[in-house]
């Protein structure tokens, strides 16, 4: 397992560059230019937090969505490993246990035949191929509902419950 | 040195060539009512030092008037002093043509020429401004002149401090250390840099790291100017704040009120800080994000509870499987007539192979051909032994598994601990609305306290309305009071968010910077690297080394001024000067404030912010002396206007007794006689002094016309 769960952790998923906007406007890579977006809560203060989040909703709401293989795939050089990690962000706490839930979920959403994996006859890279895989569609899922959501209404994320009720409100139509 | 003389010829107002000023070493007071000649007493001496290409105005209109067509006479102002026993004289002179036109002259060009006069009586001309400098440099020149009360205060311009350090203070001799320093840290750094960029394949992280850590230090440092600019702000609408204060009536019900509004607003901070919004940020730090998962666990554990039972149900078959293979193996080993056969190794090896190079079996002494089947059992037999003799590994190798790995075990182990915080994830929920609730309550109280405020603030200003000033004063002092007060909070409020800005932006910097030594110090060779550190630290020492002979000398400068300041004021109230070094738009500046036991002192009358000016000015001219072993004579013109009678004698009589050469030129003391003449009053035989003069327009003159205009200097009053 610590093979599979580290071999996975070593990798860094992609998104469809359709949703490079969205990222550029929800989330605050390398600190919220004086303007205290992450103090309002109104935006995520790293890329690799909108994922997650995007992967969540996608999960929760069963939005399993691979990206179309037309769609150019890009991603943000983070690997997984250090998501969450406290080093030296100021005013955070560490959440890195969450690579273990995604982990987790993955395994449980992921068609992989385990006993083949621990027969040996499926090697531990196509598992996480397939891990990764899962992760991208669900969280291309997640951002696809928060794009819509956007277009019914561009302001909604200036509140600051915003992303809070989005979960919450998403999972309970369901 | 000391000035000894001072001679004004024809210079403005000092007509012809009598006007001779005699020093004495010590307290020098010279006399003169507004309009006099003190000022063009002064200038003469700023042009005698400075010089200056508006020299032709300096003619005096009398001596124009009065000269001959044709005829020639000298502007100049000199300067004779003792500097180490040995007269020198300094003169700055030129000649005037008067030309057939009444009005018209011609100036010849001004020179300045210097004379040294030995002990033994003889004169040696030298150059002038050479002579100049060195009796009289210029750093301290700087210090020594001052016209009026406004100009004391020298560090109201930018470079003050600098220009002071760097005549006085060993501070300055750091600076090249400082610049070598830095020199070789950016070439040490330079040199790590380049070898990473030429070996690394790092080289693409690292050229992002710097842009990274190049724009955050301009952050941090822009975070850090706006700070100081609003501190800035700050001190002086609490200025503002104070001025306005002293024309209420009622201060001590202001106080109270002040104070009240102070613990409002100080509540509504302690509030507003225990409201914790950043909702998104929660999500990821309290879990809040897994408050759904509960679920996706369940789905997981199933799965792999199910995969357990699979695998082992698997397992199970396979062992079967594997016992029923093993146990027909075993079977093709049993001996004919299920007899047991011998143990390996008899025969041993050494037989073994004797026997089947020549084909006899020693054991039953018959022929084994090859192909044979008795000779086909002793290499069986052979073989036999020498895979007994491989290591057991080898044996394990070749027995059959079906799994390789277990990943179902670890799997099942992290569903188990899972498993046990679950609890926590059942938890969210409430949290969620503990929080929401948390921050709604502290809101409705941020919004009574806010009434409160309202409440306070409208009663603040009646009891401002109740002022001492006019009506229409008074409604602009309300309004601004009013505004100011919201200033100080929306400064102190920007202050500290800027300084939580700049707080996150130092970290991240300092993150990108440990990132980058990490790569530096796996990538670059360990010589470079360990040089690299030792040139910082140098760099360093050499900074801070100057940095301490900085804060030495103001500290030093601070308690000098400090001593003279409780002097000047002696039986007065006083308070303390401090003397702030701080850094603004990166170049070094001193602040000077005035404090009492709370703190800054906004409101010291003119009286006392000039004796704190003038205290800083004698500290200054003491360390001069120190520096140079050698006191200056200081000159002011005009300098406390703004003392009374009484302080001035005081002021003076301090003065006197530090036995320096000091020159000061006052209207004070002169006043009238019955008759309207002007007169020296009684009072000024109480003032303490080694020499005065009185100097005065010659009488009567013509208001409108300069060229009536003679001033007269009279020595010894």
């Amino acid at each position: 397992m610590d093979d599979l769960f580290q071999k996975w952790k070593d990798k860094v998923p992609n998104y469809s560059k359709k949703f490079k906007d969205l990222f550029n406007s929800i989330s605050a890579k390398g600190g919220a230019e004086g303007d205290k977006k992450i103090s309002l809560g109104k935006h995520f203060s790293t890329n690799y937090e909108l994922y997650i989040y995007a992967f969540f909703i996608g999960l929760y709401n069963n939005e399993h969505s691979p990206i179309p293989n037309e769609e150019k795939k890009i991603n943000f050089s983070h690997h997984i490993r250090f998501w969450g990690n406290k080093s030296n962000r100021f005013d955070r706490e560490d959440f890195s246990q969450i690579q273990e839930y995604i982990f987790t979920a993955l395994i449980a959403k992921t068609d992989i035949d385990l006993i083949e994996l621990d027969k040996g006859t499926i090697s531990e890279n196509e598992a996480v191929k397939e891990l990764l895989l899962t992760l991208e569609a669900y969280t291309n899922g997640g951002l696809t509902l928060i794009k819509e959501k956007l277009e019914d209404n561009s302001n909604f994320f200036l509140q600051p419950t915003a992303f809070i009720d989005f979960m919450i409100s998403e999972f309970s139509k369901k | 040195m000391i000035i000894k003389k001072i001679e004004i010829n024809n210079f403005l107002c000092y007509y012809g060539t009598d006007n001779i000023f005699e020093f004495a070493d010590g307290l020098n007071i010279i006399l003169g009512e507004n309009g006099e000649g003190k000022t063009k007493f002064f200038e003469a001496i700023v042009w005698l030092f400075e010089g200056g290409s508006n020299f032709k105005s300096k003619v005096s209109a009398k001596a124009l008037k009065e000269a001959e067509r044709g005829s020639e006479f000298e502007v100049s102002v000199v300067m004779e002093v003792e500097q180490y026993d040995v007269i020198k004289t300094v003169k700055r002179s030129f000649v005037v043509e008067k030309e057939d036109d009444a009005d018209d002259f011609l100036p010849s060009s001004p020179q300045i020429i210097g004379i040294i006069e030995s002990k033994n009586g003889e004169r040696e001309k030298v150059d002038g401004e050479k002579l100049l400098d060195t009796i009289f440099p210029p750093e301290i020149r700087k210090y020594s002149l001052f016209k009026g009360e406004s100009e004391l205060n020298i560090f109201d311009n930018r470079d003050a401090l600098n220009h002071l350090v760097n005549s006085f203070s060993s501070a300055k001799h750091y600076e090249k250390y400082v610049s070598i320093g830095s020199y070789l840290k950016k070439k040490s750094e330079a040199a790590v840099d380049k070898e990473i960029k030429n070996n690394s394949n790092k080289k693409n992280e690292i050229e992002l790291l710097k842009v990274g850590i190049k724009s955050l230090e301009k952050e941090v440092k822009n975070y850090k100017e706006q700070i100081e600019i609003n501190e800035a702000q700050k001190i002086k609408t609490e200025k503002e704040i104070k001025d306005a204060e002293k024309f209420v009536e009622n201060a001590d019900t202001l106080k109270i009120i002040n104070d009240r509004i102070d613990k409002i607003n100080h509540d509504i901070t302690r509030e507003e800080g225990r409201i914790k919004e950043n909702y998104t940020t929660f999500l990821f730090d309290e879990s809040w994000i897994l408050s759904n998962y509960e679920s996706i666990h369940q789905e997981f554990s199933d799965k792999i509870n199910k995969l357990q039972k699979d695998r082992r149900r698997l397992q199970k078959n396979f062992d079967i499987e594997e016992g029923k293979r093993r146990g027909k193996e075993e079977l093709t080993e049993e001996f004919l007539n299920g007899s047991l056969p011998l143990p390996i190794g008899v025969p041993s090896k050494i037989h073994m192979e004797e026997m089947i190079k020549e084909k006899i079996c020693k054991v039953c002494n018959r022929p084994a051909k090859e192909g044979s089947s008795a000779y086909k059992f002793m290499e069986k037999r052979l073989k036999e032994y020498l895979a007994k003799q491989k290591p057991k590994v080898e044996k394990k190798q070749i027995d059959r598994i079906l799994f390789e790995n277990n990943y179902t075990q670890k799997l099942l182990n992290l569903s188990t601990s899972h498993e046990n915080s679950l609890s926590s994830l059942r938890n969210i929920e409430a949290e969620i609305k503990d929080r929401f609730q948390f921050n709604t309550e502290r809101k409705e109280k941020i919004k009574l306290l806010k009434e409160e405020l309202e409440n306070e603030i409208e009663d603040r200003e009646k009891v401002i309305g109740k002022s001492s000033v006019g009506e229409k004063k008074l409604i602009s002092i309300v309004k601004n009071y009013t505004g100011w007060q919201r200033d100080i909070t929306r400064i102190n409020k920007k202050i500290s968010e800027l300084e939580q800005e700049k707080k996150s932006a130092d970290q991240k910097l300092r993150e990108k910077i440990d990132q980058k030594e990490a790569i530096d110090m796996e990538s670059a060779s360990s010589f470079l690297t360990a040089t690299r550190k030792i040139l910082r630290d140098v760099e360093i020492i050499f900074r801070e080394t100057q940095e301490a002979k900085y804060d030495e000398f103001i500290q030093k400068l601070e308690e000098k001024s400090n001593s003279i300041f409780q002097e000047i004021n002696i039986d007065d109230f006083t308070g303390t000067i401090k003397l702030q070094k701080k850094i603004l738009m990166g170049q070094p500046q001193l602040n000077i404030e005035l404090h009492e036991r709370d703190g800054i002192y906004y409101n010291p009358n003119q009286s006392l912010v000039t004796s704190m000016h003038m205290a800083i000015l004698f500290a200054i001219s003491e360390l001069a002396s120190e520096l140079k072993n050698e006191s200056y004579p200081m000159l002011f013109d005009a300098p406390t206007s703004s003392f009374g009678e009484t302080k001035t004698k005081e002021f003076l009589n301090l003065i006197y007794e530090t036995k320096k050469q000091r020159i000061i030129l006052f209207k004070n003391y002169v006043g009238k006689d019955k008759n309207g003449n002007q007169t020296v009053k009684n009072e000024f035989k109480n003032v303490k002094r080694h020499k005065a003069f009185w100097i005065k327009r010659h009488r009567p003159f013509d208001k409108v016309d300069l060229s009536t205009i003679n001033t007269n200097v009279i020595s010894n009053i």
